[in-house]
C-alpha cells in the first residue's frame, strides 16, 4: 500500500506534503504511485476537501475514517481544531501480486476499509497530531505556514513507519 | 462567496432560459465584420469565411450534423445542468425530494433532459410492413426507405395530447406521446441459448460482436461530430445527449425485453394496387406466417393496422373511399385511409415543408448517411420536402392510430394480463401495500409452483410467448411505456426472482434494470437510505448479469448511463451515487476513448448540479468537479479534441475560481504544474487546429486581416486565440485566483460562461 500524507491548511492550501509506503508485511516503506500521475495525488486529495466539509459536521470525533474513494484511492481525514485538516490518502496495491495479499487480506495493507486499517490509521494521525501541535506552538509559526521542519518529518516518517 | 453575491452574480449552475439560447447563435453571423478587440468577439470574426463551393458543402453537411450544429433551444439541447435543484441531501445539508415523481419536475419536458430521453426511447414500436405498389409510391415522393422513412419523423411527436388511463383507472395526459416506426423484423438480435451459470466474459471485441459493435458505432458518429465541430469556441457541446441518444436508438429486437417488439404493424397498401383485399390478405399472412414472420419469441398476436395509402393525383377518390368501406367491413375499425400525393415536392414550391430530421436514427444508420456525403463530391442537400397537406394527413394518420387503437389495445392488454397473470401471482392482497411484504409472498407461492416455470426457459433458451413469465415481461414493459410506474415497477419485481430461480441472467439483468429505473422515476415514499440501497442492489445485479453472466456490455452501459442521469435528477446524496455509479462506468471499460471523456465531462457537471448551502456553500462539490473537468480535458486533449478540452479546462478554472478559500489548486506543485501543461497542449493543439483547418479559409482570413491590420498590428492570428484561452481562467500561473475572480473577468465572459453551461449540461 502507498500512502500520501498532506497536511491541509484553511486556504485549500498544503502545508505539509510526505509519500511513503508501508512497512508492513515486508514493505520497503517507498511509495508505489504511478510517476506519471503523481499529481493526480493532489488532485483527489483536493477534491475530497467537498467531502470532508460536509463529513466533518456530522461527527464528533477529530478522526473522520475514511471519508472518500476515488477508483482505487481512499482517503482518511483527521480535522484538527483551527481548521487544518490532516489527509491521508491510501492507494492498496493494484491486485496482481495474488497470493502475498491473500494471505493477509485482513492485515493493514491489502484492505483499506478494515478496522485493523481504520485503527492504524487513527494511531498514525493521533502521533502526527501531537508532533504537529509541538511544531506550531513554535514562536515563528504563522497561520497557513508551510511546516518545513525537518525534524517534524522526521516524525512523520518514523510514525508512519510504525502504525502503517 | 458572501451571500449577497448569490442574487447579483450569475451563478452558471443555474441554467438559463432556452430563450437565452439564440443569444449564443448572433456572434456567427457573417456580417461581423467590425473590428473590436474585445478577444472573445475577435474569436468569432476569425470564423472562417468560406468561398461559395466550400460553403455549400458546408450547408450539406451542416443538416447532417445539425443535431449537434443547431442552437440548443431548437431540439437536441443536451441535458439541462442543474434545472431546479434549490434542496440539497447528503448527511447534513438539507433533505431530498424524493416524494416527488420524476415526472414533474420541469425537466421530463425539456428535450434535451435525459429523462425526457428515457421517456422517448423506451416507447411503443410500430412496425411497417407495406406492399410494393406503396413503396413505388413513395420513392415517387423521393423517399427510397419507403412508406416507413416517411412515417418515422412524425412518430417521434404525436400531434396533441395523448390520454392514457393506468392500471387503476385513473387518466393521465401526455403532451410528449411518442412512437417508433420501424421496419418490420428489423434489428433482430438473435438470443444466445444460455444455459444459466457463470460464463466467463468474452474478450473484447471479440464473440459478441454485435453488441460490442453498437457501442463501436455510437463513438464513431460522435466522433464525426466532433470532427466536425467547427472553430467556434461559443456553442458547447451536446455531444453527450447525442451519445445517449444514439446509445438509445434502435433498441434491438431481442428476446429479453420486449420493449422493441412490435406493439402494432401498418399494413399498407395503395390505391393503384390492382387487388388490394388480396394483396391485404397476403401481406397479413406475410407477417404471421410467411417470411416476414418474427421469431418464434415475439408474441405474434400484435395488433395489425391496415392503411389504405391514396393516391391524390393519379386514382379516383371514389373509388378509393368504396374500397375503404369494403375495408372497413372485412378488415373491422382498425383502418385508415391517408391520402397523399404522389410527385415530389421540391424546396421552391409554395406549400412544402422540410421532413424533419429523423431524430432517432440508429447509429449505423446515421453513420451510413455521413460516409455518404462525405464520399459524395457532388453536393447533395440531405433534406427532403413534403407537401404540406400530406404532413397533415400522416398527422392525423398517425394520431388517429395511437389515440384510438394503439393506447387502448395496449390498456387493455394491460389489464387483461395484469388480471389473469399478473394479480395471480401477486395474491390477493393490495397490489402496492408493501413491496416487500408482497415479493415474500410473492416467492412462496413460487416456489410451491417453482417446477413448472422453470422448465419453461430451461429447454429453449428464451422463454416463448405464451408463458407467464413472457407475459409479465410484456405487461411490464407496457407499463413502462405508458409510464404506469407502479404497475412496472412491481411487475419487475416479481420478474426479477423469477428470472433468477431459472437462472434466465439475461432476462434477470434487464428486469433489473428496468427495476431499478421505474423504481428511480416513481414518486416513493421509502427513505432516501433505504432507497439508494434497493436501487444499489438492482443496478449491481443488473450490472453483473449483463457483463459476467451475459458479457452483454451494451446492456450494462445503457443500466449505468441512464441510472447515472436519473440519479442525477434526483439530487442530494443521489449525486455522490451517481458519481459511483460513474465511477464504476469508467472502471469496467464499458465505453471507447468518445465515451470516456464524455463521461468524465459528465461527472463535472453532476457534481457542479450540486449547490451548497449558506455563504460557504457548504456541502457543495465544486472541487470534485473541477477535478473531473480537469480530466475531461486531459481526455479530450489526449484524443487532439481541443475545442472540447478547451471549454473543459475553463470549467475547471471557473470551478476553482469560485472557491471559498483562495487558492484553487495552485497551491499543490505538481497539480498546479500539470494544469499549466495541459494548459499549453491546448495553445499548441488549437494553433495546430487553426492551420490545418485553414486551408480553404486561409484567403479569406488574409482578406479579413488586411481589414483590421491597423487596429491590430500587434496580434497575429493566432495570438488571438489565445487571448481567448487566457481570458477564461487568467491567473494559474500569475494572480491567486480569489473569490473576486469572476467580477474581474469581462462581462462577455460572464455571459458566454452561463451559455456555456446552458447549452452543456
Amino acid at each position: 500500500m502507498s500512502y500520501y500524507f498532506a497536511i491541509i491548511g484553511t486556504q485549500d492550501n498544503p502545508l505539509f506534503e510526505y509519500e511513503f509506503g508501508t512497512s508492513k508485511q515486508g514493505g520497503d516503506g517507498q511509495p508505489r504511485f504511478n510517476e506519471q500521475a503523481r499529481h493526480m495525488n493532489q488532485f483527489v486529495v483536493h477534491s475530497s476537501l467537498d467531502i470532508v466539509e460536509e463529513v466533518q459536521w456530522t461527527k464528533g470525533d477529530m478522526y473522520l475514517k475514511v471519508v472518500d474513494k476515488f477508483f482505487n484511492n481512499y482517503i482518511s481525514c483527521f480535522a484538527t481544531a483551527g481548521n487544518v485538516k490532516f489527509l491521508l490518502l491510501h492507494q492498496p496495491p493494484a491486485a496482481t501480486a495474488a497470493p502475498s495479499t491473500s494471505r493477509s487480506s485482513t492485515s493493514i495493507g491489502a484492505n483499506p476499509t478494515s478496522p485493523q486499517t481504520e485503527e492504524a490509521i487513527k494511531s498514525f494521525f493521533n502521533e502526527v497530531y501531537e508532533n504537529y501541535v509541538k511544531a506550531i506552538m513554535s514562536p515563528f509559526y504563522k497561520v497557513n505556514m508551510e511546516i518545513r521542519s525537518p525534524y517534524f518529518r522526521q516524525r512523520v516518517a518514523a510514525a508512519g513507519k510504525k502504525y502503517l | 462567496m458572501p451571500p449577497s453575491d448569490n442574487a447579483s452574480s450569475p451563478d452558471p449552475i443555474q441554467s438559463l432560459p432556452a430563450a437565452a439560447s439564440p443569444s449564443v447563435r448572433l456572434p456567427r453571423q457573417r456580417q461581423s465584420m467590425p473590428v473590436d478587440t474585445n478577444p472573445l468577439s475577435e474569436s468569432t470574426i476569425s470564423l472562417p469565411y468560406r468561398s461559395n463551393s466550400t460553403r455549400r458543402a458546408n450547408v450539406s453537411s451542416a443538416s447532417l450534423f445539425a443535431s449537434t450544429l443547431s442552437p440548443p433551444s431548437s431540439r437536441s439541447a443536451s441535458p439541462a445542468p442543474a434545472s431546479n435543484r434549490s434542496t440539497l441531501t447528503g448527511s447534513v445539508f438539507g433533505g431530498g425530494g424524493y416524494r416527488q415523481s420524476l415526472l414533474d419536475t420541469p425537466g421530463s419536458d425539456n428535450p434535451g433532459d435525459p429523462l425526457n430521453l428515457v421517456l422517448k426511447s423506451f416507447v411503443p414500436h410500430v412496425a411497417v410492413h407495406a406492399s410494393p405498389d406503396v413503396d413505388d409510391m413513395v420513392r415517387e415522393k423521393g423517399f427510397d426507405g419507403g412508406l416507413w422513412e416517411l412515417l418515422r419523423p412524425f412518430g417521434e411527436r404525436v400531434q396533441g395530447r395523448v390520454t392514457v388511463r393506468d392500471s387503476n383507472g385513473g387518466a393521465r395526459t401526455w403532451d410528449d406521446f411518442s412512437v417508433r416506426f420501424v421496419r418490420l423484423g428489423e434489428g433482430l438480435e438473435t438470443p444466445e441459448p444460455d444455459r444459466g451459470g457463470v460464463r466467463s466474459p468474452p474478450p473484447p471485441g471479440a464473440t459478441n460482436g454485435g453488441k460490442m459493435d453498437r457501442i463501436a458505432q455510437v463513438e464513431a458518429v460522435v466522433d464525426r461530430h466532433l470532427s466536425k465541430q467547427g472553430l467556434d469556441v461559443d456553442v458547447t457541446s451536446p455531444y453527450y445527449s447525442l451519445y445517449l441518444r444514439r446509445l438509445l436508438s434502435g433498441i434491438p429486437l431481442a428476446a429479453h425485453e420486449t420493449f422493441a417488439h412490435p406493439v402494432a404493424c401498418v399494413v399498407a397498401i395503395s390505391s393503384r394496387n390492382p387487388a388490394p383485399i388480396e394483396t391485404l390478405r397476403r401481406l397479413y399472412e406475410a407477417t404471421s406466417s410467411g417470411d416476414k414472420r418474427l421469431p418464434v419469441w415475439v408474441d405474434q398476436e400484435y395488433l395489425r393496422y391496415y392503411v389504405l395509402v391514396h393516391d391524390e393525383e393519379r386514382s379516383d377518390i371514389t373509388e378509393s373511399i368504396g374500397l375503404f368501406e369494403k375495408m372497413k367491413r372485412n378488415l373491422g375499425l382498425h383502418c385508415h385511409m391517408l391520402r397523399l400525393r404522389s410527385s415530389q415536392s421540391a424546396e421552391t414550391d409554395d406549400d412544402s415543408i422540410p421532413l424533419p430530421r429523423s431524430e432517432w436514427m440508429t447509429p449505423a444508420e446515421e453513420l451510413e448517411h455521413i460516409e455518404k456525403n462525405a464520399q459524395n463530391e457532388e453536393f447533395e442537400d440531405p433534406t427532403q420536402y413534403i407537401f404540406e397537406s400530406d404532413a397533415t394527413a400522416i398527422r392525423t394518420f398517425i394520431r388517429e392510430m395511437v389515440t384510438s387503437s394503439i393506447v387502448p389495445t395496449m390498456e387493455r392488454n394491460i389489464s387483461v394480463w395484469n388480471d389473469q397473470v399478473a394479480s395471480r401471482r401477486r395474491g390477493l392482497s393490495g397490489r402496492f401495500m408493501s413491496l416487500s411484504k408482497r415479493w415474500a409472498f410473492g416467492s412462496n407461492s413460487k416456489t410451491t409452483t417453482g417446477s413448472g416455470s422453470s422448465n419453461n426457459f430451461d429447454a429453449l433458451g428464451f422463454y416463448r410467448p405464451d408463458t407467464p413469465e413472457a407475459i409479465m415481461r410484456k405487461l411490464a414493459d407496457y407499463a413502462f411505456m405508458l409510464r404506469d410506474w407502479k404497475l412496472a415497477m412491481s411487475t419487475y419485481e416479481l420478474l426479477r426472482g423469477d428470472f433468477q430461480n431459472d437462472k434466465a441472467w439475461k432476462y434477470h439483468a434487464a428486469a433489473n434494470e428496468m427495476a431499478a429505473l421505474a423504481l428511480l422515476i416513481m414518486p416513493q415514499n421509502m427513505s432516501s437510505k433505504t432507497r439508494i440501497e434497493t436501487i444499489n442492489g438492482m443496478i449491481e445485479q443488473a450490472l453483473y448479469s449483463y457483463t459476467v453472466r451475459c458479457g452483454a456490455q451494451f446492456g450494462a452501459l445503457r443500466c449505468l448511463i441512464l441510472a447515472v442521469e436519473l440519479l442525477r435528477l434526483r439530487g442530494g446524496s443521489g449525486i455522490d451515487e451517481a458519481v459511483k455509479l460513474g465511477i464504476r462506468l469508467l472502471d469496467e471499460r464499458l465505453v471507447g476513448v468518445v465515451g470516456d471523456a464524455l463521461v468524465k465531462e459528465r461527472m463535472a457537471i453532476c457534481y457542479a448540479t450540486k449547490s451548497g448551502v449558506g455563504s460557504q456553500a457548504w456541502g457543495s462539490r465544486r472541487r470534485k468537479s473541477a477535478l473531473w473537468s480537469v480530466l475531461a480535458a486531459e481526455a479530450w486533449i489526449n484524443q487532439a479534441k481541443y475545442i472540447q478540452a478547451q471549454s473543459c479546462l475553463n470549467d475547471a478554472k471557473r470551478m476553482y475560481s469560485m472557491l471559498p478559500s483562495e487558492y484553487g489548486v495552485q497551491k499543490f506543485t505538481y497539480a498546479s504544474e500539470f494544469m499549466a501543461r495541459l494548459h499549453s497542449q491546448l495553445k499548441e493543439g488549437l494553433a495546430l487546429h487553426d492551420d490545418e483547418g485553414g486551408q480553404a479559409e486561409e484567403k479569406e482570413k488574409e482578406e479579413v486581416e488586411v481589414v483590421d491590420v491597423e487596429n491590430e498590428t500587434l496580434h497575429s492570428r493566432r495570438s488571438r486565440r489565445t487571448s481567448t484561452l487566457v481570458d477564461g481562467g487568467a491567473g494559474l500561473e500569475t494572480a491567486p485566483l480569489t473569490s473576486l475572480a469572476p467580477a474581474r473577468l469581462s462581462p462577455g465572459t460572464e455571459e458566454k460562461a452561463k451559455v456555456d453551461k446552458d447549452g452543456f449540461g
